[in-house]
């Protein structure tokens, strides 16, 4: 019955979005006001309707009704009920409902907004949103329907359809295979939504930039009106990808954060397109500059959210992210046609009109400096677009898939992150239109001096000898102090003019200007990660040892004694094998740490979990490799000592929160006018 | 008038970036086929049972060359592993202990294909488990790719005629299992 109404109210959307894209074009086309309104109200429609299903399949999935083959795919009985509920992305199907659920409540709060001045956007906004939102619940009502019942068949096979095959009689389970364990950690409960989040966001920037290009209105007002939801877009790419990062680290138990992966490239190309977009906008909107260019980028960056999608879930590579190679991949294939040539055909015919304002006039001039940045940053994309499809490429030519890993990946990408480093040094400190080499070098001499002495020094009195080492601490401490001096002079400013205190200085700062100093905030946040970076890419140690119940592997300054270890079963369908261990630290004791192996009955699975001891200065990581069948003969452990790795972490916090205050809402002006108008009212009314 | 001159004027422009066009084109073009022969052959899934074998050739690590046209006549079980994969470990002993099993016999042959794995660590697996059927890389993935494998450990039984009789992804969970399906293969 509900799941009825689920797949119903899924039908329905299906059919809103047609009539909904149909208005929209006849309406858009022949400047019919009342059809792009109806438009409007279809596109509004469809998100109490995915609602409806989506809160259907929660409501299947936290009821264990295991008649339904995705319910009992993704939960069981002794699963927590925030789990069950979170099991709606656990597996492709329940997760395209997520993704159109989320899709849908973005473009319906764009359609809520004001549109008195753009007026002519509103149809092609709504075209772009409720095609994308069509593929999507086409996706799941014909290839991957998470209502679809199981069946027993008179030959005793189970299948699983939508409706009641000939001689199928629904089977009744009692209990499903669970949750994959490797997605029952808090990470991963948060990791998915954001990063779709992200993903869908960028879809509103996106029919923005193609509403544009229909409409021949190529002025920066399609930048404006999207700056915030592509700020908000790229936070929640962001902290999907560093939620992502901690959960590996977490729980994958290979001691790293990141592997460059197909999967997480996937993630990072439209990351990377869209920080390039962010910061040309910039020179768009002050210089009237680079409007091809972004243009492109945005288009880029929503080309590569799909090409991505489409990549790895429609098993054209393999991961580790083991999506199952489902039917999607011919319809999801079409989708890509018609978003590639349909964006490229548009912006070709609109190139023409796409053209800068002005001329750059100094080579480092800021706007020099971000299209330098810019390049850079499509440098990384290269190279990771490079390694996505060179197995691809390399089995069209040699007939065999070559697949690259992280060394390739690391060794051509570290100059282009030292490079934006260097620039994000740099940049803060030259001007708009004109700086020369005297008038930057006479800002730039005092924090690089300071930057070497900090940064070089530092390492180096340490024992540090690696150059590339040096030379990261050494970027990462210039940014950090011209950063610190852009907040400096700033306040120091607003002491002298308007006499207030430091703290007051910097808080209206910031609000004065959020964009200019929440991006800053994002650089400091961009330099503690890149110390725990540094420190783990360079630093990081590792050992494996067997050592018997009281025995104990010396390892970097640290003593771990192995103690006991024990096996138990527990309630929620997984046994434990524990070890305990003690650690010393420079002879010094520090405490205990318990690695284990879950492994879960249902899906008969190990999971393994680290034991951590975290600190500022590095992190031990030890996990529980393997032990012999009576613990006093042994265990082997695998000894990973991560420094730095804490600031990765802090890093990720502040840039998170750097991104919120340039995202957080101003104003609109005409309303901040008419308040303060009102304020100055007030008190003669009282 | 003034309309025309401007038109006029407009045109040997707009002509200018055609070759850029058609390379945007073209660029396009080649990346939508380069991704639907990757579809196409996503979309073929994985071997099975009751197709013909693809052929192999496997340069074992002590510098034999077998040839899957030699191995007719006699039950094939090709195990891809790596040293790296936890998983595979569960199996090792078991397959070593089929081997054993199997070996006196002399139909059937084991075979062990180490899939993007350095030498190194091949050899320490293969010591740590003492395993002695013949194994060696999967040079170039020609191996797992002409399986269409998905992922490691996976083991494929081909039949003395080289038809596929069993796929088994993910680890075999005893010796019994192994035996099944050798046996099974053996009395075709």
């Amino acid at each position: 019955m509900i799941a009825d109404l689920g797949l119903g109210a899924l039908a329905i959307t299906l059919v809103v979005s047609i009539y909904g894209t149909v208005a929209a074009i006849y309406g858009g086309l022949k400047s019919k006001a009342e059809w792009i309104e109806s438009a409007r109200l279809a596109m509004l429609l469809t998100f109490p309707l995915i609602s409806i299903s989506a809160l259907s399949l929660i409501y299947l999935l936290v009821n264990g009704h295991y008649e339904f083959e995705f319910v009992t795919r993704v939960t069981s009985n002794s699963m927590p009920t925030y789990l069950k509920v979170t099991a709606l992305w656990g597996a492709q199907a329940g997760s395209l409902v997520f993704w159109s659920w989320l899709m849908s409540a973005f473009a319906s709060a764009v359609t809520l907004r004001k549109w008195d001045r753009d007026r002519e956007f509103l149809p092609w906004v709504i075209v772009v949103s409720l095609v994308t939102l069509m593929f999507f619940v086409s996706l799941i009502l014909f290839f991957e329907n998470p209502f679809a019942r199981i069946w027993r068949m008179p030959d005793g096979q189970f299948i699983a359809a939508l409706f009641q095959p000939a001689g199928g009689v629904l089977a009744s389970l009692r209990d499903g295979q669970g949750l994959n364990p490797f997605l029952r950690h808090p990470g991963m409960t948060l990791h998915p939504p954001t990063l779709y989040l992200g993903f869908v966001a960028f879809v509103i920037p996106y029919a923005f930039a193609i509403a544009a290009l229909i409409t021949g209105r190529t002025d920066d007002r399609w930048i404006r009106i999207t700056r915030r939801w592509t700020l908000i877009a790229w936070l929640f790419l962001s902290l999907g990808l560093i939620i992502g990062g901690r959960w590996a680290y977490d729980v994958l138990g290979w001691g790293g954060y990141w592997g460059w992966d197909p999967v997480e490239i996937s993630a990072f190309m439209p990351w990377l397109t869209g920080t390039a977009f962010l910061h040309s906008v910039m020179i768009q909107e002050k210089r009237g500059l680079l409007k091809h260019w972004n243009m492109v980028l945005i288009i880029l960056t929503y080309s590569l959210v799909i090409f991505g999608t489409f990549l790895t879930r429609s098993g054209v590579l393999s991961s580790v992210h083991a999506f199952a190679a489902s039917a999607i991949g011919p319809l999801f294939f079409g989708f890509i046609v018609l978003t590639f040539v349909g964006s490229l055909y548009l912006l070709l015919r609109r190139w023409d009109d796409l053209k800068s304002e002005g001329t750059m006039t100094s080579l480092l001039s800021r706007e020099a400096l971000f299209l330098l940045n810019n390049l850079l940053f499509m440098g990384i994309l290269v190279v990771c677009f490079w390694g996505v499809i060179f197995p691809l490429v390399s089995e069209l030519v040699t007939n065999q898939k070559v697949t690259v890993g992280p060394p390739f990946y690391e060794r051509a990408t570290a100059p282009l992150f030292a490079g934006l480093l260097l620039l994000m040094g740099i940049a803060p400190l030259s001007a708009w239109r004109h700086s020369t080499a005297k008038t930057l070098g006479r800002a730039i001499w005092k924090p690089t001096i300071l930057a070497a002495l900090v940064g070089i020094g530092a390492p180096l009195a340490l024992g540090i000898r690696s150059w590339a080492a040096l030379l990261g601490f050494f970027l990462v401490a210039l940014v950090a102090f011209v950063t610190l001096y852009e907040f400096w002079r700033g306040m120091m400013a607003r002491r002298r003019t308007q006499g207030e205190a430091l703290p007051v200085a910097l808080a209206n700062m910031i609000a004065r200007n959020r964009r200019r100093y929440g991006g800053y905030i994002i650089h400091l946040g961009v330099v503690l990660m890149a110390i725990g970076i540094i420190g783990m890419e360079m630093f990081q140690k590792e050992t494996q040892g067997t050592v018997p119940a009281g025995g104990s592997i010396s390892f970097e300054g640290y003593k771990i004694t192995y103690q006991s270890l024990s096996s138990f079963d527990t309630p929620d369908g997984r046994n434990v094998t524990r070890a305990v261990v003690n650690v010393e630290k420079n002879g010094k004791n520090v405490g205990e740490l318990y690695p284990r192996r879950d492994f879960f009955f249902e899906s008969q699975q190990p999971v393994t979990i680290p034991g951590v001891r975290s600190t500022w200065e590095d992190d031990l990581y030890i996990i529980l490799v393997d032990w012999l069948p009576i613990s006093s003969q042994g265990a082997t452990f695998k000894v990973f000592v991560n420094p730095l790795v804490n600031w990765l972490w802090l890093g990720g916090f502040v840039f998170i929160l750097g991104t919120l205050v340039a995202a957080w809402p101003d104003n609109e002006p005409e309303l901040a006018t008419a308040r303060k108008r009102r304020r100055a009212a007030a008190p003669a009314e009282a | 008038m003034e309309q025309e001159n401007l038109t006029d004027t407009q045109k040997p422009e707009r002509s200018r970036p055609r070759w850029g066009r058609i390379l945007a084109w073209a660029g396009l073009a080649a990346l939508l086929f380069l991704l639907l022969l990757g579809l196409i052959n996503a979309q073929k899934g994985q071997m099975k049972v009751g197709e013909k074998a693809p052929a192999f050739t496997l340069t074992t690590f002590d510098g034999r060359v077998i040839n899957s046209e030699d191995l007719r006549g006699k039950v094939v079980v090709l195990n891809i592993w790596a040293s790296w994969c936890k998983p595979c470990e569960q199996e090792a002993a078991d397959l070593e202990a089929a081997w054993r099993y199997y070996e006196p016999d002399g139909s059937v042959v084991f075979l062990g294909v180490a899939w993007t794995d350095t030498d190194k660590k091949s050899f320490e697996y293969l010591d740590k488990f003492q395993i002695t059927y013949p194994n060696g890389p999967d040079l170039g993935t020609k191996i797992y790719h002409a399986f269409r494998a998905t992922g490691v450990p996976e083991t494929y039984i081909i039949d003395r005629n080289g038809i596929l009789t069993h796929v088994k992804i993910s680890p075999f969970r005893s010796v019994e299992e192994i035996r099944q399906v050798v046996d099974a293969a053996m009395e075709r």
